[in-house]
C-alpha cells in the first residue's frame, strides 16, 4: 500500500497530479491539490508524486495491515 | 547502481529533490547535501510576499520538515560552503576545512542575484537568499520610499508586497512595460496599468545610473537614466540571477559530476530546477528519465496570481478572456498552434489549459 500526503503550502496548482491519479488525489476549486483517499494499492501515486514540479506530494510504501 | 557517497552541493529546491528522488528510486548508500546558508531547504518564492510581509516564519518556509532528512538518512550539512573540488581524487573541501569523499558529485550550486555595474551604498537591497529577506523587511516600514530597479517577477513581487505594508513604491523597467519579454506587451501594458491603480509610481524605458547617499552613508536617491533623481530610503535591485558556477568544472571522462538547477543558467523562476534534479537523480541510479512536463511558474502579485503554462513569446498573438480582475491569456504562434497560456485568478482552470496546451503540441 501506499500513504499520500501533500504538503499544500507548496501545492502551486499544476493539476498534473490529479490527472494521472484521479482516484487519489483532485485539485479544489482554490486551485489546490488535496488527497481524495489516504492510501492506496496503485503505484501511479509514485508518477503522480514524481511529475508534481514543487514535490508537494510524498509518498510513503507502507505494509499492508 | 551507483556506488559509494553522492555529494549534493547546493542545498536549495535542486539539491533536496535531487537527494529525495535518490532515496525514493531505491538508492541505499551515502548521500550528503551541504550548503552555505544557515536555514535548512527552504521555499524561495516565499521570500518576496508572505515572508516579506511577515506572515510566514522561518519555519514555514522549509520544504521539508527536519524529520524528513533523518527518516531518509539524508545527511545535511549547513552553513559551510564547499569552496574545492578534487576529481582525481574524489575529494571535496569545505570553507571550513572539512573534506568529504565523494563517488559521485552532483552540483546544483544555484544561482545568486545580479548586481549593477556600479557602487551601491548600504539600503540598496538585492533579494535571493532568507537573510536578504530579513534585511529588506526591516528596511520596509510604513511611510517609507522603495524604487524598485528592474520590472521582473522579484521586483514586483516585492513592489506588491510593500504596497501592502504602507510603503511608497517607485518601480524602473527598462523596456516600455514590465514582463514585455516574457509574456508580452498586451499583458505588459495590463499589468503596468495595475501596478498604477496600486498606487505605483512606474516609470519604463528608465533604469538606474547611480546612487546618492545621505550624510550617514545609506541610499538617499537614485540617479535615472533620463537624468532625473528620486529620493528614496531603501533600493531594491532585481535585475535578475547569475548562475553560481565557480565549482563546476569542464567534465573529465569518468569522473560523475552532475549539475542541476539554477546553476545550469536556466530561467531560474520556473519549476524546471526541481524536474531537472530528479532527472539526475535517475539519471545517477540508471533508471530511465520521467516524460518531461511543459515549464510551468507562478506569482503572486498586485491581487492577482498569474499562473503560467508553458513559454509565452513575446511575437506570438495573445487572445485575452474574461475581465481585468481574473482572465486568462492564449499565445498562439504565426501558424495559429497554442504555445503558452497564462492564467489570472483562474486557479480552477489551470489543469484545463494544461491539457489544451499537451494537446497542441
Amino acid at each position: 500500500m501506499y500513504r499520500i500526503e501533500i504538503d499544500r503550502s507548496l501545492c502551486s496548482g499544476f493539476g498534473v497530479c490529479a490527472e494521472l491519479a484521479p482516484d487519489v488525489l483532485e485539485v479544489g476549486k482554490d486551485g489546490i491539490a488535496s488527497v481524495r483517499t489516504g492510501s492506496t494499492p496503485d503505484p501511479v501515486v509514485l508518477e503522480a508524486a514524481n511529475a508534481c514540479p514543487m514535490a508537494a506530494i510524498t509518498v510513503f510504501e507502507e505494509e499492508a495491515a | 547502481m551507483a556506488a559509494g557517497p553522492i555529494l549534493i552541493v547546493g542545498a536549495g529546491l535542486a539539491g533536496t529533490r535531487c537527494a529525495e528522488t535518490l532515496r525514493a528510486e531505491g538508492y541505499e548508500g551515502h548521500i550528503v547535501v551541504i550548503g552555505d546558508e544557515v536555514l535548512a531547504p527552504y521555499e524561495r518564492p516565499a521570500l518576496s510576499k508572505e515572508y516579506l510581509a511577515g506572515t510566514k516564519a522561518d519555519h514555514e518556509l522549509l520544504i521539508r520538515a527536519p524529520s524528513f532528512w533523518r527518516d531518509r538518512e539524508i545527511e545535511l550539512r549547513l552553513g559551510d560552503a564547499v569552496a574545492r573540488v578534487d576529481r582525481s581524487r574524489r575529494r571535496a573541501t569545505t570553507a571550513a576545512g572539512e573534506e568529504f569523499a565523494w563517488n559521485v558529485l552532483v552540483l546544483a550550486t544555484g544561482a545568486r542575484a545580479r548586481r549593477l555595474p556600479f557602487p551601491t551604498p548600504p539600503g540598496v537591497h538585492t533579494l535571493r537568499t532568507v537573510v536578504d529577506a530579513r534585511a529588506l523587511r526591516e528596511a520596509l516600514v510604513p511611510g517609507a520610499h522603495l524604487v524598485v530597479v528592474g520590472g521582473g517577477f522579484v521586483g514586483a513581487e516585492v513592489a506588491s508586497t510593500a504596497v501592502s505594508l504602507g510603503v511608497r513604491v517607485t518601480m524602473l523597467e527598462a523596456l516600455a512595460a514590465p514582463f514585455e519579454r516574457t509574456l508580452g506587451s498586451t499583458l505588459g501594458r495590463l499589468l503596468a496599468n495595475r501596478y498604477r491603480s496600486y498606487g505605483v509610481d512606474l516609470r519604463v524605458r528608465t533604469g538606474a545610473e547611480g546612487f546618492r547617499s545621505g550624510a550617514d552613508g545609506s541610499v538617499s536617491a537614485v540617479q535615472l537614466t533620463d537624468g532625473n533623481e528620486i529620493r528614496c530610503d531603501v533600493a531594491l535591485v532585481g535585475i535578475g540571477i547569475e548562475p553560481a558556477r565557480e565549482l563546476v568544472p569542464s567534465p573529465v571522462e569518468g569522473v560523475p559530476v552532475f549539475t542541476c538547477g539554477d546553476v545550469n543558467g536556466g530561467v531560474g523562476h520556473w519549476t524546471s530546477a526541481a524536474a531537472e534534479a530528479a532527472a539526475v537523480a535517475r539519471r545517477i541510479l540508471g533508471l530511465p528519465p520521467h516524460p518531461a512536463q511543459p515549464s510551468f511558474f507562478w506569482s503572486d502579485q498586485f491581487g492577482l496570481r498569474l499562473q503560467l503554462v508553458g513559454r509565452a513569446v513575446a511575437t506570438a498573438a495573445v487572445d485575452l478572456e474574461g475581465g481585468t480582475d481574473d482572465f486568462i491569456a492564449r499565445y498562439h504562434d504565426s501558424d495559429g498552434r497554442l504555445v503558452a497560456a497564462l492564467g489570472a485568478n483562474r486557479p480552477a482552470d489551470v489543469a484545463h489549459l494544461r491539457r489544451e496546451l499537451a494537446v497542441a503540441a
